[in-house]
């Protein structure tokens, strides 16, 4: 039989540019940010180190300079493991799957405290040279990088085919980075704090249209540790903790588009693994209190919230529009400020959804606190959201 | 059918690799010529092309020539671009679904946002390095 997982401890870093330019004296360094946060964390969990025998890492942006980075960090904090440690890549997904390494360490009795958790510094290097990098993660090298697809130009062609199926708009879906930035306004570890309005987000200069500067994600530097215990020691804690109670993945076998031309903006495996989740779960999409979705860029938050059931297909800007997904709304929808205003670091990204939802479970979020909020959902992607990886969360006090 | 031909009197900003594979494609479309592979088991298309049919695993394909007409699915202007796209911003790209139940994603070049839906040609490129493709609406 296996074992059941359990978030008892978090901690992350404020998104912010942390990262020094490479001929400045003083550095930055990935090891000692990302040591304290542990140790912040496995506070925060009431955990000996000693108990620790997992650790599943987000792999670091390629401008991190040390390798293997989790063996150097078992070293660093002198962590001997008996369960495994790994280093994990996956796009966007990067730090879900870690966490799912993590879960499933736990689950299978390898360990009973596992640690997920990452690193991921970047902002030091100039946009134009990181898409460099990035152009060749999100499309064919060949046949989509030489017409010079950027990872969000799919994110605006999303949008472009959901204005023109749904009559939307442009003003429709920027009113999602109004509300995220209202949620970030109260939420000490966000990026960008100060409220804006939607005729401020309309001014911003084009990046891939229809998407403004305010439409897509900043860039930052981020940092976290979710500590993953047997659920047997959460609730020998006697502490509020969150339960991993389903999960659900899956890969449309398709990388940015589907040769064979179906409906993109479904966001398919946001829907399967969604479904399998839920199922898992024993709950229904309305059940759902709070969701924290990965979404780089407004239409990705809109067509994940309809792809997971939250809203209904087509529905899902106006609704942002009329406050449903702003807290206070039926159904509050990345209550962090999301990735335009918490900020993306998008190796850890998943690691900040997975630290706001234990925020909320737990009854610590302060002024974006949802109230009674009892079961979450989260996801991750990569691509266009050719594969998700979403989960159930549930509170237990 | 054969793709006009356009001329752009520079190298390619990010060159596609070419194999002994591919180079037909590429080889064939500098001079007009669009095709890709199909399954001679299945009889399903795919593209980019393959030395096997992604559908059934096959090893059995031929050459087909595709029409080169479609209809625009999506499309977006980047004006962020990596750092070789430069000098072309801000620039026009998009996702073509092809006639034949195919669907690629290419530069599309009009001075004016073309409306979804719109049928549009593909046309070749030919860069002072090696060609691409690129898509236009249909007049």
């Amino acid at each position: 039989m296996t074992r059941r997982v359990a978030i008892l401890g978090a901690a992350a870093l404020p998104v912010a540019k942390w990262q020094r330019p490479r001929d400045a004296e003083l550095q930055v360094l990935e090891h000692e940010i990302l040591a304290k946060i542990v140790i912040e964390a496995v506070a925060d969990a009431g955990i000996d180190k000693r108990e620790i025998s997992s650790l599943a890492f987000a792999q670091p942006r390629p401008y991190t300079p040390q390798k293997y980075f989790a063996t150097f960090i078992a070293n660093y904090l002198r962590l001997p493991c008996t369960g495994s440690v790994q280093e994990i890549l996956g796009n966007g997904m990067t730090a879900a799957l870690a966490f799912e390494a993590a879960a499933n360490d736990i689950r299978l009795g390898k360990s009973r405290v596992a640690l997920a958790l990452g690193i991921n510094f970047e902002s030091a290097i100039p946009a134009v040279e990181h898409m460099m990098n990035s152009m060749r993660a999100t499309g064919d090298v060949d046949f989509h990088a030489p017409f010079g697809f950027t990872p969000i130009s799919w994110y605006a062609m999303d949008a472009a085919r959901y204005i023109h199926e749904f009559k939307s708009s442009r003003e429709e879906l920027a009113t999602v980075s109004v509300k995220n930035r209202r949620h970030a306004a109260l939420n000490p570890i966000a990026q960008f704090r100060k409220p804006i309005t939607l005729d401020e987000v309309l001014a911003q200069k084009p990046i891939v249209e229809p998407l403004g500067l305010y439409e897509v994600p900043p860039r930052g530097d981020g940092a976290a540790c979710i500590v993953l215990v047997d659920e047997e020691i959460a609730k020998a804690s006697g502490k509020p903790y969150v339960r991993v109670r389903g999960k659900g993945f899956f890969h449309e076998g398709a990388h940015q588009i589907n040769e064979v031309p179906n409906d993109m903006i479904a966001l398919v495996s946001a829907q399967r693994a969604g479904e399998a989740a839920y199922e898992e779960a024993g709950v229904a999409a309305s059940d759902i209190d709070l969701a924290e979705l990965y979404a780089p860029c407004t239409i990705i938050e809109v067509l994940a919230s309809e792809a997971l059931g939250l809203v209904p297909r087509g529905q899902g800007a106006r609704l942002c529009a009329e406050g449903v997904t702003s807290l206070g709304g039926r159904i509050p929808v990345c209550t962090s400020g999301g990735l335009q205003s918490r900020g993306h670091p998008a190796h850890v990204t998943p690691f900040y959804s997975l630290f706001e939802i234990n925020e909320q479970l737990t009854g610590r979020a302060g002024e974006r606190q949802v109230t009674d909020a009892r079961l979450a959902v989260t996801s991750a992607e990569l691509g266009n959201y050719n594969a998700a990886l979403v989960h159930v969360l549930e509170a237990v006090r | 059918m054969s793709l006009a031909l356009l001329k752009v009197d520079r190298p390619r900003a990010f060159p596609p690799r070419m194999t002994e594979f591919t180079q037909r494609f590429w080889r064939g479309l500098a001079t007009g010529c669009f095709e890709t592979t199909r399954c001679d088991d299945c009889e399903r298309l795919t593209f980019p092309p393959k030395p096997f049919c992604p559908h059934c695993w096959s090893k059995r394909i031929a050459w087909v020539p595709l029409s080169g007409r479609g209809k625009l699915y999506s499309q977006t202007v980047v004006h962020a671009a990596p750092a070789v796209f430069q000098d072309e911003v801000p620039y026009r790209v998009g996702i073509v679904d092809l006639e034949e139940g195919l669907r690629i994603a290419t530069r599309v070049l009009a001075d004016n946002q073309p409306e979804l839906d719109t049928a549009m040609e593909i046309v070749a490129v030919n860069y002072t390095d090696g060609p691409l493709f690129a898509a236009r609406p249909l007049l």
